[in-house]
């Protein structure tokens, strides 16, 4: 082979197999074949052209003119508009919901509850949500009935006419209390627990038994929106072979239309989706949320149909980030050294899943800090509670677990009484350095970016001890 | 129904509304001018911002029948087939847009500031788009943008708009 530009010939480190014809046909339990990889290693500190070069966005023009078309921009012939009910309690069973006003209301062309739905549960990993709430509500924000009608203001008339019995359940708010094993289940018999992860590196009694002192700190972040400026929004319509087309400000569409294709229980190949220009997403509209509804209202009346978020449904029935609470204990040197870092984690995961087990592994990855620690243990867990699902968000879990670390970091320097500059250009990741994870970090500039910040705004050591 | 007539962009138009229904809604839905935006429907985003009568309002908050007989301006009515409007240009120029979905109402609320005063400190422009709400690009570029066309920048004929 070719000696590449940055492909080195290389054993792979473990076994590896290749979906090769002939290894699909070698019978099972054969002897896995280790084949070479190649490791490509990343060439690192070459400055693209397009660095410090002005671009224009090729879709400013018609942003500016007010041109773009974004999803509530456009009116299919015959089209009705979509509400939804919802539960606006955090926890509760339905008893009974009564439609028949609602149904009998003029302009009213369908109702639908969670009994319509196919395959009435989603979720871009755990199917975990229902796209109506049928027999027991998780958080305020579930809906569960929709109306489709010839005007947005008949179908929230219908709405008010939609009659739900709930017989309420004690909801559980704090991821902490979630975190018990004697809490009642939320999904039960799923544990509230769904997701956990440990990262070990060295020995941390070692390195605490080795500290001049130890801080000990909990921290905790809130709950996010993502606001963003467009709300969610759908168009759906069948054509009369019994195919969907959905026009969404769904951001991954190819994800997005397996889990439509659940819900509705017709193959993938029948559903089409159109993802037009976004007005903002943020990780917010990385999963499906109104579209089965939306077709499925569709279906039901065959015309089309329109769901757009009120900005209060954007609060509470879309994912948010996930609230933190992180407990630090760090051991240092004299010198301010950290010699051991102990973590746990408990993200508060709302009533869904979403994308929490990515969150969870990205922020306990990243909750060491950029620091160089030999002994380290972080231990994160993901929990159910009844409150709005939490899901992608900018960062996934890096912005929370910085506010802690950063902020233990400040403590420390204070205590100790070192420049909180100084503390943090002794500790940081060096090249070369090993991750938590155990990965060799290329491209390091932590320190000379800290160095230059620094210089740029007029640090001078004035702060000492001090937040600057 | 209330029958309201109202100049838009220059043109008199008219349409039989109910009468709760808002001047956004009317433009939107009854003129098929969707370049003003629905963002929040309680006057907090600002991405519904139209000039009537050469002030900046904030269309979800105005019935229809209120802007009876009054002159409103819409982002679909500042540029020509020739030439961009010079904020348009300069918000194209200086990146003040990401998503697009505030800048109809920026740029409106913009509008309505130059026209006042053509001459605004930064304080000014801020106060300008305080109730224009962005999530994307940050105000930085849209300030910068101002500027510019207060100081003529951006006033050359623009390139014929794609």
């Amino acid at each position: 082979m070719d000696k590449k530009a940055g492909v080195i010939d290389k054993e792979a480190p473990v076994q590896t197999v290749r979906d090769t014809q002939e290894l699909l046909r070698a019978p099972a339990g054969a002897p896995l074949v280790p084949l070479p990889l190649e490791v490509v290693v990343p060439e690192a500190r070459q400055q693209t052209p397009a660095v410090r070069q002005r671009a224009t966005r090729p879709d400013a023009r018609m942003h500016g003119l007010g041109q773009t078309k974004y999803i509530d921009d456009f009116y299919l012939p015959g089209m009705l508009y979509a509400r939804v009910k919802r539960a606006g309690i955090a926890s509760a069973r339905i008893l009974s919901i009564d439609t028949k006003d609602a149904e009998a209301m003029p302009g009213v062309v369908a109702v639908l509850t969670g009994r319509d739905v196919p395959c009435n549960s989603f979720g871009p990993s755990l199917k975990d949500q229902p796209v109506l709430a049928s027999e027991r509500v998780f958080h305020a924000g579930d809906g569960v009935a929709a109306v489709a009608a010839v005007t947005e203001q008949i179908a929230n008339e219908a709405l008010e006419k939609i009659k739900v019995e709930y017989e309420p359940i004690r909801p559980v708010l704090d991821p902490l209390e979630s975190l018990h094993l004697e809490t009642p289940g939320i999904h039960a018999p799923n544990p509230n627990i769904y997701g956990h992860k440990v990262i070990k590196k060295g020995d941390v009694e070692k390195g605490f038994a080795q500290s001049y002192r130890i801080f000990e700190a909990s921290y905790r972040t809130q709950m996010v929106e993502h606001v963003p400026l467009e709300p969610h929004s759908t168009v759906a319509t069948w054509d009369a072979n019994g195919r969907v087309t959905i026009y969404s400000s769904l951001g991954r569409i190819t994800l997005g239309r397996s889990d439509i294709a659940r819900t509705l229980a017709v193959p993938m190949s029948r559903i089409r989706i159109v993802a037009t220009v976004v007005g903002g997403n943020f990780g917010g509209k990385n999963e499906i949320r109104t579209e089965p509804v939306v077709a499925l209202l569709a279906k039901k009346t065959g015309r089309p149909v329109k769901y757009t978020f009120t900005r209060p449904e954007e609060f509470t029935s879309s994912t948010t980030r996930h609230p933190l609470v992180m407990d630090y204990k760090t051991g240092v040197s004299k010198e301010g050294r950290i010699l051991a870092r102990q973590i746990r984690l408990v993200l508060d995961g709302g009533a869904y899943c979403s994308w929490s087990e990515t969150t969870l592994a990205k922020a306990l990855i990243l909750s060491a800090g950029p620091y160089n620690i030999e002994n380290l243990a972080a231990e994160a867990f993901v929990v159910y509670t009844n409150k709005t699902m939490t899901g992608a968000m900018r960062g996934f879990g890096a912005p929370q677990v910085c506010f802690a670390y950063e902020s233990q970091m400040d403590d420390i320097a204070k205590a100790l009484d070192i420049d909180p500059l100084q503390i943090r250009l002794l500790n940081v990741l060096r090249e070369g350095s090993l991750s938590p994870t155990g990965q060799t970090l290329q491209s390091v500039v932590v320190r000379e970016t800290l160095l230059q910040a620094a210089q740029r705004f007029g640090w001078n050591g004035a702060g000492k001890g001090t937040r600057a | 129904m209330t029958k309201v007539t109202l100049t838009v962009n220059g043109e008199t138009r008219t349409a039989s509304v109910p009468p709760e229904m808002t001047l956004l809604r009317m433009l939107r839905e009854e003129l098929n001018l969707t370049g003003s935006k629905l963002g929040c429907d309680v006057g907090d985003c600002g991405a519904c911002t139209v000039l009537v009568d050469g002030k900046a309002v904030n269309s979800c908050l105005m019935l229809a029948g209120q802007a009876d007989g009054r002159d409103v301006l819409t982002i679909e009515g500042l540029a020509t087939m020739e030439r961009l409007h010079p904020i348009q240009q300069a918000f194209e120029e200086k990146g003040s847009l990401q998503c697009g979905f505030c800048g109809p109402g920026v740029i409106m609320s913009a509008k309505a500031l130059l026209d006042d005063n053509p001459d605004p400190t930064e304080q000014e422009i801020r106060d300008a788009l305080a109730g224009n709400l962005c999530r994307c690009t940050g105000y930085s570029k849209m300030i910068e943008a101002i500027q510019a066309v207060a100081r003529g920048e951006s006033a050359r004929p623009a390139r014929k708009s794609a």
